[in-house]
């Protein structure tokens, strides 16, 4: 073996990627060649250099959630050509009973076009006669319907599916039917939008213990930077609770977004400028961090309790 | 790191899962991607360097599972497969980079419009290096990093990508590349002796 076939392993030892048996005979290549030995050290350190930058690599949170999004977008644009194209094939496959199911699609459709548009309940046909299609709002939608069985001897058939209508209400945050709403909308999964509105909605309201837990809630485990941010915010106004200040020191240490992790420095720091207990605490987080910034932020608060 | 290493280890969950998606279940291909699309849109980011084209590299590498799922034979885990695919989609966004720089002439731009910042330097601000972030960092070493990394070939730069900032073990780097473990042995030196030649004053 030659020098550089020592630098090579000397590459893989530092990568962890060395085989345990080769290991000895390169460390007493380096005892004995200096110029390897230089080699070692200069990659060790350039190796802690780069080390030290993958801190600093991750991606975004939003960007993530970004490209999430955007993904579902396609991959629904997708389907819906891939249903276009599939939708002549089946014509040559009908059997009796697909024909008797289609029938009642259509018969179904219809009906329920008529049921939409505003036409009088009793319109109906032959089809659908003994159905509770009555049931179904003027203005509702209809999503996910599926025929659950077929009788081709009789023709009754049973569907079924999900129907949802508009809804739009009016009333005082108390009420428990607006309070469950807002809530709902706190944990609408497809629209940040709508929860970032209902943190700003139930932030409106001081001293509520729920809305404080929602709140905390919302600042730990929402998907969306934004909306922690503003929950973050909303909670400011707590800031000398026990519960709240723990939900702070949470986020600061592991929020994904230094952004956050700086107000939630701001959040513990605001009325407790003094607490040198606080400032222990907050160092030993976050001389932890990734982030420089928010290393020197948390030394600063030290220096300024003590 | 450590979530890479495990995540090497194929579940049977996550054989039925794709099964299921390959008989057409959009949910269980969904569930798939969540295991492991905020490791490949690291890989894009860090590979691209900017936000756009990270978006555009997570999305067609996806996309091209999607489509190809029923070609998947588990002749390897789902998740070589799913970094092959991410990593030969980054290479084709860097190499139409590296047509598009070629096809324009900066030095006659910057001639030609004195008064506009050179047009290389616009392309290096949308780099990561443009995220406060980063910024905070040390923009010093982070920007003398960035460059290092410039001087290293496709492979070179896409191998040490996945063994230093993505974790990945040299043998997986090999089945990602569709070579050998001997292989990306040979690129990750010639990698670090690119970057410490370059590091070594920092």
């Amino acid at each position: 073996m030659n020098c550089r076939d020592y630098q090579h392993q000397i590459t893989l030892l530092l990568y962890e990627e060395l085989a345990e048996q080769a290991r000895p005979g390169l460390e007493a290549h380096l005892r004995e060649c200096a110029a390897c030995q230089g080699v070692y050290e200069a990659e060790t350190n350039v190796h802690s250099v780069l080390s030290e930058d993958t801190a600093g690599w991750d991606i975004p949170s939003d960007l993530l959630i970004e490209s999430r999004r955007s993904l579902a977008d396609a991959l629904d644009r997708v389907e819906q050509k891939r249903s276009r194209w599939r939708l002549p094939a089946l014509s040559g496959i009908l059997t009796p009973m697909r024909l008797l199911e289609s029938s009642a699609l259509v018969a179904m459709g219809l009906a329920l076009g008529v049921y939409v548009g505003n036409q009088q309940p009793q319109v109906s046909t032959s089809a659908v006669q003994d159905n509770q299609i009555s049931t179904i709002p003027r203005n509702g939608s209809i999503s996910n319907l599926r025929i659950v069985s077929a009788d081709p001897a009789t023709g009754q058939v049973e569907l079924a599916g999900e129907v949802s209508q508009p809804l739009r209400l009016q009333g005082q945050m108390e009420d428990a039917t607006v309070r469950s709403l807002l809530f709902s909308a706190l944990h609408d999964a497809s629209n940040p939008g709508s929860r970032l509105r209902a943190v700003q909605v139930l932030a409106s309201k001081p001293n509520d213990e729920p809305i404080e837990e929602a709140l905390i809630n919302a600042l730990i485990y929402d998907d969306n930077a934004g909306v922690r941010m503003q929950a973050l915010e909303a909670l400011k106004q707590y800031a000398n609770e026990q519960h709240v200040r723990a939900a702070f020191m949470h986020t600061l240490g592991n929020d994904d977004n230094a952004g956050i992790r700086v107000q939630a420095i701001e959040a513990l720091t605001i009325k407790n400028s003094n607490d040198t207990e606080l400032a222990k605490t907050i160092r030993e987080v976050t001389e932890k961090d990734d982030n420089s910034f928010i290393r020197a932020k948390g030394l600063q608060f030290v220096e300024t309790a003590k | 790191m450590k979530r890479a290493a495990q995540r090497v280890h194929e579940s049977e969950d996550e054989k039925l899962l794709i099964e299921q998606a390959q008989s057409g279940d959009r949910e269980a291909f969904e569930q798939l991607v969540r295991r492991h699309d905020r490791d490949i849109l690291r890989l894009a980011f860090h590979m691209l360097g900017n936000r756009e084209e990270a978006r555009e590299v997570f999305q067609e590498t996806f996309l091209k599972a999607y489509r190809s799922l029923d070609r998947f034979r588990f002749e390897s885990s789902f998740y070589t497969w799913i970094y092959r695919i991410a990593t030969n989609v980054s290479l084709d966004h860097l190499r139409k980079r590296q047509t598009l720089r070629e096809e324009i002439s900066y030095e006659s731009d910057t001639e030609l419009h004195p008064d506009r910042p050179a047009l290389k330097d616009t392309l290096a601000a949308t780099t990561y290096y443009s995220n406060p972030e980063r910024r905070l960092y040390g923009k010093e070493v982070g920007e003398k990093i960035h460059e290092a990394l410039k001087t290293l070939s496709e492979k070179e730069r896409l191998v040490f990508e996945l063994r230093h900032y993505q974790g990945l073990r040299l043998k997986m780097i090999g089945e990602i590349m569709g070579s050998t473990e001997e292989t990306a042995k040979n690129y990750l030196f010639r990698a670090t002796q690119k970057l410490r030649a370059y590091l070594t004053n920092v």
